[in-house]
């Protein structure tokens, strides 16, 4: 699908807030965490909350929390009552006052559970769709670790399967660059079909899908901008030393950003295409269905990627308004169709 | 029963069922299990009904084995059939990750990049639960040099009920519009696997009425999913890898002949296709679905002329003439 991106300049497309960093745990996940907290902690004869709570990516309290829970759990015993031998037990007071934790008692649990089978498909197939990258060129390596994977499940993972993503040799110079600590230079086109030579100092890779982005500090611009690697031609690396860091740039959690500048296009679009189109539609947009169509807003930051669009999904998605809008798909379109008289 | 003592939290009663029945050589029965785990045995009346404390223990261990805890039920010698004397347990090897399986600080920062690519959705879910398992393990990872930020998309209402029909190897059955056919037709599928293509999601199956098995896309299907309690045997895996293979043999047989301007667009973007063939303005493109490569190339507009095929060429201009329609 064309982006409505105006490449290296701006991302028209608007963003969804974007998910918290800690979502609310449910009871299964909570439970997953017990069971996978306890053999981290018999490893650790002792270890500071602050270390498991990096060390899981959650806050400080949760581990406290699930500490004091497992202090207070066990199996019922033969005596069916709970007797204090039944129990984990932890040192309190170090928990309380040292906010260390310390297993000092421990019942039922010897290991690490294994992965359900959704579990383990699910980082198979995330696997699969990074093996084209250049840091897994050892195919070997990661059939290796899916075999793992599969074996350390529960059950036959389920058949949820992705292709390895296109390898696009960008990739390995932006890489080269980083390494380096060099500026990476090349041709960069962006959907108003302009081009022009960029220097830029990589920050990071984002992928969509089958799109690939890098997001950089343009020397040309003097910011943050956002290259589709499609776009990229004549990548070069150079021997420029790079002037921003990954760790000296704030890179907002988006991919995507709006302007107050964005231009809203009222669209008609079929109920079953929509999905396609839910990253355009802003945040409280009046959303109207009749007859198995959707009448809805996009927000674009011009017309150039928008036309591309449309013409993408013929039939399927109509631009109502502005007059302008429809003109600029009209436009576009008759010029396609031109070129088979 | 005091209302402090009824309020056990359910992650408390869920964890401890499961330490109770890992702890049980022999198993638990029903009874036992409510009388005594915490968490039910708050509830528990001795004289009374239990019906819902006995509902509560069946979602509950639904929800157990859904995070891949063999929660195993075996009958009594002698008592076979009678319901009240199953024993329930979890044996301790298959719950346990084997020994033998250990993941290199590499190995850690890879799976945690693949667990990063889903971030929306129920799998995402999943993949977040394997994260914590892996770390149970102790590994220590490094940052690495470049940072990534891979993720893919599962947009399609159909994703989630077809991913759940292929845990559960049951049937399905929802409205299908081919392209080029103006009403959606009922297909009643085995679901073998959700593929993602080109970017795109698919669904292959067995059809039940041609007996034979096909690919779906999921942006085609056009009902919710209606997912039967009719189970089939599971499918070998390899049947996922022959699925795949197939779609990159008619991915090679079939190519496209165009022209693109150049310095445009299409010319920067096609070229970077996967399989593409560049010759001067002229490029040779490989597909595996005629209707999505039509609606692919309408989209650049005046930047692509398609040479050959001919059905291509004829699809592709109409495509345009109706988006000018579309926009007179």
């Amino acid at each position: 699908m064309p982006c409505l991106a105006d490449s290296c300049e701006r991302w028209p497309i608007m963003a969804k807030k974007p998910a918290a960093k800690n979502p609310p745990l449910q009871a299964q996940d909570k439970l997953t965490f017990l069971l996978s907290l306890v053999p981290y902690l018999m490893d650790h004869d002792r270890v500071s909350v602050e270390e498991a709570a990096q060390h899981f990516g959650m806050p400080e309290e949760q581990i406290r929390e699930a500490v004091r829970l497992i202090g207070v759990s066990g199996i019922p015993g033969e005596t069916a009552q709970y007797q204090h031998e039944d129990l984990f037990d932890i040192s309190w007071d170090d928990l309380e006052e040292n906010d260390q934790i310390v297993l000092t008692h421990r019942v039922a649990i010897d290991d690490s559970p294994r992965f359900s089978a959704r579990e383990a498909a699910a980082l198979i197939a995330g696997l699969q769709y990074l093996s084209a990258l250049p840091e897994h060129a050892d195919r070997t390596a990661i059939a290796t670790l899916m075999a793992k994977l599969s074996r350390g499940a529960s059950a036959i993972p389920s058949q949820v399967t992705v292709e390895a993503s296109a390898s696009d040799d960008t990739l390995a110079l932006i890489r080269d660059s980083v390494e380096g600590g060099v500026q990476l230079e090349f041709d960069y086109l962006n959907s108003r079909g302009e081009s022009e030579r960029r220097r830029v100092d990589p920050l990071r890779i984002e992928s969509l899908d089958a799109d690939w982005y890098l997001r950089a500090w343009c020397h040309l611009r003097e910011a943050v901008r956002t290259f589709r690697l499609d776009r990229i031609s004549n990548p070069v690396v150079t021997a420029e030393p790079i002037t921003h860091g990954a760790a000296d740039v704030k890179l907002p959690d988006s991919l995507f950003e709006s302007s107050k500048d964005d231009l809203i296009v009222t669209i008609d679009v079929a109920v079953t295409a929509a999905p396609l189109l839910a990253d355009y539609i802003p945040d409280g947009a009046v959303t109207v269905e009749h007859d198995g169509r959707l009448r809805t807003s996009v927000r674009v930051s011009h017309y150039h990627g928008l036309k591309r669009l449309i013409a993408s999904m013929p039939g399927v998605a109509i631009v109502l308004d502005p007059p302008d809008a429809r003109e600029a798909v009209r436009e576009w379109a008759t010029a396609g169709a031109a070129r088979y008289n | 029963m005091s209302a402090a003592q009824a309020r056990v939290p359910v992650e408390e009663r869920l964890f401890s069922l499961v330490l109770a029945l890992l702890a049980t050589e022999a198993g638990l029965t029903k009874n036992e299990i409510l009388s005594t785990v915490q968490g039910y045995r708050q509830r528990y009346s001795t004289s009374g009904d239990n019906a819902n404390l006995d509902r509560q223990f069946e979602r509950d261990k639904d929800d157990i084995r859904e995070l891949g805890v063999p929660l195993e039920t075996l009958e009594s010698p002698g008592q076979v059939g009678n319901n009240q004397s199953l024993r329930y347990r979890i044996p301790r090897g298959e719950y346990e990750l084997p020994s033998d399986i250990t993941f290199s600080p590499e190995e850690t920062t890879l799976l945690n990049l693949a667990a990063m690519v889903w971030r929306e959705g129920s799998i995402s879910a999943e993949s977040r639960r394997a994260i914590l398992k892996l770390r149970s393990l102790g590994v220590v990872t490094d940052e690495p040099m470049l940072g990534y930020a891979p993720r893919l998309r599962v947009r399609d209402a159909a994703f989630e009920p077809l991913s759940a029909a292929l845990d559960k190897h049951v049937i399905v059955r929802f409205g299908y519009l081919k392209p080029g056919e103006s009403e959606a037709r009922v297909r009643t599928i085995a679901p073998i696997a959700l593929i993602q293509h080109q970017g795109r999601w698919l669904l292959h199956g067995e059809d039940q009425d041609a007996a034979a098995t096909r690919n779906f896309l999921l942006r085609r299907i056009v009902t919710p999913i209606t997912t039967t309690n009719q189970k089939f045997p599971p499918f070998d895996p390899s049947a996922t890898e022959t699925a795949k293979a197939e779609l990159e043999e008619v991915w090679m047989a079939h190519s496209a002949l165009i022209t693109v301007e150049p310095g445009s667009d299409a010319a920067t973007r096609l070229q970077k296709r996967r399989g593409t063939i560049t010759d001067g303005e002229r490029m040779t493109l490989h597909y595996s679905d005629f209707n999505l490569l039509a609606d692919e190339l309408a989209g650049y507009g005046p930047e692509v002329l398609v040479e050959s095929p001919q059905d291509l060429r004829d699809a592709v201009l109409g495509r345009l003439l109706r988006t000018v329609a579309d926009h007179g």
